[in-house]
């Protein structure tokens, strides 16, 4: 499914991905664990498709198509959904509006008729139940206002509505009180459960307790130092990060 | 009355065209308004068209045309007169910032015919006029004056909605209003501005309101080669409000002009201003905004807000919000914003799925419709959201 060779990325001419290789295939969940500027955030943008983040060198495939100069809009009608780690909020354009122009995009790009109105309400009255969100959520400004766990749930809802073939969560769970942290990671294993692929990129092991992914891939310095499984994930929380460093 | 334009004449040769160095012209420039010194009166054009649009007035190259009175629901309610007659100097009485201005000075010396409505005492059902004021511009230079006033009596609710219809060569239009809100009334006062003939509008709107009047002032303008636009408001009596929005959209060579003075005299007061302009192109933009209250004000309560959306590099925009207070128990805000489209913003629309051109659009839209949402008038309200996709896309 994602495939990235040897990724190098700059932010404003310093080096912070210095050679990224992984690759993740159809069906799995992988997990990405690491100090704070380590350089997750930063393959979560690239992968994006954030201008900011400039590739210097490597590639980004997914599955056989190069999608390493690919505009963002493109990237995502390709399949792939960044839940950003701090999503901008856009005072003026509801939520409702939003969702439904994206979910428009994409059916228009796949040669589909458009979701009506109706039937856009009640897929998304759905989905948010489910995260145990209210209907009045849909007629609310993108992000605008909203507490640090409504703004990691309106990137799982749009994650949901949008059903991608691969998602990368950067840092959805930093922030969310235990009963959030597991509407969220519910509606990651109801996402995966669609054989799509995820990232998850996080501090700490108690989500991914939750989803069990298949492999833990631990970052630093820009680089992937170690892979593993789970049980990688509870030593880095036992340890810390320190003795993978030397 | 003939006294009175002669002084403003008076007044407008001692003080000529305005210049830069003047704060309220330092970035409009006046001296392509020279040229248009030609007064036509008549004018042949019909304008039945116009009066399909029940209870609207029309104002033909500054001068009120009788006839439209006949179509109007509410010409029991009201008693109009020419502005020529009237004999009352209080009711002329204009502030002293607009009689130290050049043209307005030249606007009263210079207008032939305007109205005098004044809305019956003890109405207290909603009265809404359109007006039109069409310049029909036979030939090249003309300068169109008009002055006409307004009095609300004591409870009368009114909105007024002004339109402009250019026909021909470019021109000087001038407009001089004046409205006077007695205890308890309401005024809404629109006006939409869109003109493809290259003229120039000058506006000097000057509103006295008294104990629990509420104004509402909206104003839309969108292709306009020169707009500019002079309100001021006194807040004479407590419990007094007055909110203006205004939106502009320029491209292009276009210049709009929001001149606001709120001048809070009384106490328990509130007042608003919110002015946003969208700007293309080489157009330019200029917000001069000031609220004063006077000593003696106390519990004001006053906002004031300007953002400019700047959608190209070369386009300009002017913001000069101020505040002079002399009261101490008040609360007053203001702020100023200009800026390009937020590039994240943009970047999380891309991010999933939507274009840039079509998030730059939604973006803009929703930068419009904040001030959109606050319009009292469905019309304006309705016309800008037509507009502004036209706008865009032009």
């Amino acid at each position: 499914m994602i495939n990235i060779k040897n990724l190098k990325v700059s932010v404003e001419e310093k080096e912070i991905l210095k050679g990224i290789n992984l690759q993740i295939p159809e069906g799995e969940i992988h997990a990405i664990m690491g100090r704070n500027g380590s350089g997750k955030s930063t393959l979560a943008n690239t992968l994006a498709g954030n201008e900011k983040f400039e590739v210097t060198n490597g590639s980004i495939h997914m599955n056989a198509a190069d999608i390493t100069e690919m505009s963002p809009e493109n990237r995502s009608l390709n399949g792939i959904f960044v839940c950003f780690q701090y999503p901008v909020a856009i005072p003026g354009v509801s939520m409702a509006y939003f969702l439904r122009s994206a979910i428009n995009a994409h059916l228009k790009n796949q040669g589909k008729e458009e979701m009506d109105a109706l039937e856009f309400l009640n897929q998304s009255k759905e989905i948010l139940k489910k995260l145990t969100l209210d209907d009045s959520f849909l007629k609310r400004s993108i992000n605008d206002g909203f507490s640090g766990g409504e703004k990691k749930k309106s990137e799982i809802f749009q994650l949901l509505s949008l059903n991608p073939k691969f998602a990368i969560l950067d840092e959805t769970d930093s922030g969310l009180d235990i009963d959030a942290l597991k509407i969220v990671a519910d509606g990651v294993k109801e996402f995966n459960g669609k054989k799509n692929s995820t990232l998850i990129i996080t501090h700490y092991e108690r989500l991914l307790e939750y989803i069990n992914p298949d492999v833990v891939h631990v970052m630093i310095d820009g680089k992937i130092v170690k892979s593993g499984d789970m049980e990688l994930a509870r030593q880095v929380e036992e340890k810390g990060y320190s003795w993978l460093a030397k | 009355m003939n006294e009175i334009k002669n002084n403003s004449y008076n007044q407008f040769k001692k003080l000529g065209y305005p210049t830069k160095r003047l704060e309220n012209w330092k970035f409009s420039n006046s001296n392509h308004l020279k040229k248009y010194n030609t007064i036509i009166s008549d004018s042949d054009i019909d304008i039945k068209e116009y009066l399909k649009t029940k209870n609207t007035l029309c104002f033909v190259n500054g001068s009120f045309i009788k006839e439209s009175l006949e179509n109007c629901d509410f010409k029991n309610e009201i008693l109009i007169s020419n502005t020529m007659d009237i004999k009352e100097q209080d009711i002329m009485k204009m502030s002293e910032n607009f009689n130290n201005e050049a043209l307005f000075n030249l606007g009263i010396a210079k207008f032939n015919e305007g109205i005098f409505i004044e809305f019956k005492k003890g109405n207290k059902t909603h009265i809404a006029i359109n007006i039109v004021n069409i310049y029909d511009k036979k030939s090249e230079n003309m300068f169109a004056p008009t002055f006409n006033i307004f009095k609300l009596n004591k409870k009368n609710n009114v909105s007024i909605c002004e339109e402009d219809v250019n026909h021909g060569f470019d021109s000087f239009n001038l407009r001089i209003n004046k409205f006077i809100c007695d205890d308890d009334s309401i005024l809404n006062h629109g006006s939409i501005y869109q003109d493809s003939t290259q003229s120039n509008l000058l506006r000097y709107n000057y509103y006295k309101a008294n104990t629990n009047t509420i104004i509402n002032i909206d104003s839309f303008n969108y292709e306009s080669s020169f707009n500019k636009d002079f309100i001021e408001i006194d807040l004479d009596k407590s419990g007094a409000e007055a909110i203006v929005n205004a939106l502009n959209l320029t491209k292009n060579d276009e210049h709009t002009d929001n001149n606001i003075l709120i001048n809070h005299k009384s106490e328990h007061c509130n007042s608003s201003q919110n002015v946003r302009n969208i700007l293309q192109n080489k157009s330019t933009s200029v917000f001069n905004g000031k609220v004063v209250v006077f000593d003696g004000a106390q519990k004001t309560d006053s906002n004031q807000s300007n953002k400019n959306l700047l959608l190209s590099k070369e386009a300009t925009a002017h913001s000069n919000p101020q505040l002079e207070i002399y009261a101490d128990d008040v609360q007053c805000g203001h702020g100023s914003t200009t800026g390009a489209l937020d590039k994240n913003s943009i970047f999380y629309f891309q991010s999933r799925g939507i274009n840039k051109e079509d998030a730059t659009q939604i973006l803009v839209k929703a930068f419009a419709h904040a001030v959109i949402k606050t319009f009292s008038d469905e019309n304006i309200k309705n016309n800008a959201q037509d507009h502004i996709d036209k706008w865009m896309n032009e």
